[in-house]
């Protein structure tokens, strides 16, 4: 069972008609906790997107040989091998960007996102589909995760990645994790609104 | 049955492929960690003692570490500092113990190849050989003392307590005043954020200059950080306020509490307690040793 979308497809319907955290609604723990600033959004998405495509090519690769039963332990033991695998690298490697990825970096092995792409997409598909698809998610949560960021900075401590554009703080509230709620669910109807008006626009 | 065994078989081999892949990493990017650790450990001692890339450290400045372990032997309980002994051959070590009222137990003599004492193991063998059987010795913590053509310069404390989640090293550099030169945030889980803004300057230089007779009594107040002290506390970074301005402000606010981070109050607290309980026990320590080396007369090159 292929899909018949194209990989540009794939990876647009990653970022908008799928995107994990508005439409999926997937992964609401990391969107909710850490999109405190846009900058803290960008970082998990990056060890998002690298986790995913990882684990969707190595799904994709081996989906053959795992048995039906075991599929979520084996999908679990992938992210697992995957997060732990690029910890270690950032921390050797790249320890600067590491001081401030690491602490989302080991957040990852409990992504629902992650696991649901495996179980809904990577063990059916053929291995560039995985790929891409995986690319489409992790750019989706990556985009989202700046999104939620950028509502809750700019109204939580009046920056834009750091930088001072407001020139007060609005309300404090906004970055404290209860506010994460308020935005993740506003912004969700905002997007919700506007696509229902457009589909209504196209229909005449 | 014949499922049974497949599940288990399949599931151990991906176990032990998950493992393998994990271990190999770890051995490949070990050394490079604990290297960059290192590298970075060195670099925020000569920052907090005010050195940078511009303003190399002189060749006279030295670098001293003193070992503290816990000896237990049988009930009793002592303490025992490692130093290196001046005047003799570079790998000349002496392992000195008190009891806990500060009295002069023993001192062992050992040989220790200065680039063996880093290591924690080879230490821990050298000084439990020196020590004798029948003796247990555990690692407490480490002391640099910072000297400058043999004159007491400063002290490096590396230090941990609890945050509001988990552990925060920090290292801490007093004067032998126990005035407080300095405070880096070595490594933390705090929330970023909120709690993780123990590392911006604006936190943890508040520190800087503080007095003992201030730090004793140190605490945190839930006030707006002031203006003017903020910007004076960024100064290394924005350099917008001169070095007087910068001094004078910093005096203005010397004896004053620690401003809590907004959001974040528990982080603060614990910041602030850990700085003040770190520097209070050395200063107790440290006299307890000073007195001691001097009256057995060991020449420590501090």
């Amino acid at each position: 069972m292929a899909t018949d979308k194209s990989n540009l497809q794939l990876v647009i319907s990653g970022i908008l008609n799928e995107n994990p955290i508005f439409r999926l609604v997937l992964s609401m723990c990391p969107a909710v906790g850490i999109s405190t600033t846009v900058m803290n959004g960008f970082m998990l998405g990056v060890a998002v997107l690298f986790v995913q495509v990882f684990s969707s090519c190595t799904i994709s690769l081996i989906k053959n040989w795992i048995h039906p039963r075991i599929r979520i332990p084996t999908y679990t033991l992938t992210i697992a091998t995957w997060v732990t695998v690029i910890d270690l690298v950032l921390a050797a490697y790249l320890p600067e960007a590491y001081a401030k990825m690491g602490i989302f970096v080991k957040l990852i092995v409990a992504f629902a996102i992650i696991t649901m792409r495996l179980e809904m997409f990577a063990c059916k598909e053929s291995l560039t589909h995985s790929f891409w698809d995986g690319v489409g998610m992790g750019l989706g949560f990556m985009a989202g995760m700046m999104a939620i960021g950028l509502v809750r900075e700019l109204l939580g401590l009046g920056t834009i990645l750091g930088y001072d554009v407001l020139g007060f703080r609005p309300l404090l509230f906004f970055i404290l994790p209860t506010a994460g709620f308020f935005c993740v669910g506003l912004m969700m109807g905002f997007f919700n609104y506007i696509e229902t008006r457009y589909k209504r626009a196209k229909q005449g | 049955m014949k499922d049974i065994a497949t599940i288990v078989f399949r599931l151990t081999l991906t176990c032990l492929v998950a493992g393998l892949i994990m271990g190999g990493c770890f051995i490949v990017t070990n050394k490079a960690k604990q290297h960059n650790q290192q590298v970075n450990e060195q670099k925020v001692m000569l920052s907090l003692l005010g050195y940078s890339a511009a303003k190399p450290a002189p060749a006279s400045l030295a670098l001293h570490p003193v070992y503290r372990y816990l000896v237990s032997e049988k009930e009793v309980q002592a303490l025992g500092y490692l130093v290196p002994v001046a005047g003799g051959a570079p790998d000349a070590f002496a392992f000195v113990t008190l009891d806990l009222d500060g009295k002069f137990l023993h001192r062992f003599d050992l040989q220790l190849a200065p680039e063996k004492v880093e290591q924690a193991k080879e230490r821990q063998q050298a000084v439990q050989v020196a020590v004798g059987p029948g003796k247990s010795i555990k690692y407490a913590d480490q002391t640099i003392i910072v000297t400058d053509n043999g004159k007491r310069q400063a002290y490096l404390l590396p230090g941990e307590f609890q945050g509001f989640k988990t552990f925060v090293k920090v290292m801490l550099a007093i004067d032998p005043g126990f005035t407080v030169l300095g405070l880096e945030i070595m490594e933390h889980e705090e929330d970023p954020g909120l709690g993780g803004e123990i590392v911006q300057d604006y936190f943890k230089q508040q520190f800087r200059g503080k007095p003992y007779e201030a730090l004793k009594k140190l605490g945190v107040v839930k006030q707006p950080l002031p203006d003017e002290y903020r910007t004076a506390l960024e100064a290394g970074k924005s350099g917008s306020l001169g070095p007087e301005e910068v001094a004078r402000i910093q005096a203005q606010y010397q004896d004053h509490d620690i401003y809590a981070l907004t959001g974040a109050t528990i982080s603060s607290r614990a910041v602030t307690n850990g700085v003040k309980t770190i520097v209070k026990k050395f200063a107790y320590r440290i006299g307890f040793l000073d007195q001691v080396l001097a009256e057995q007369q060991i020449v420590v090159p501090f």
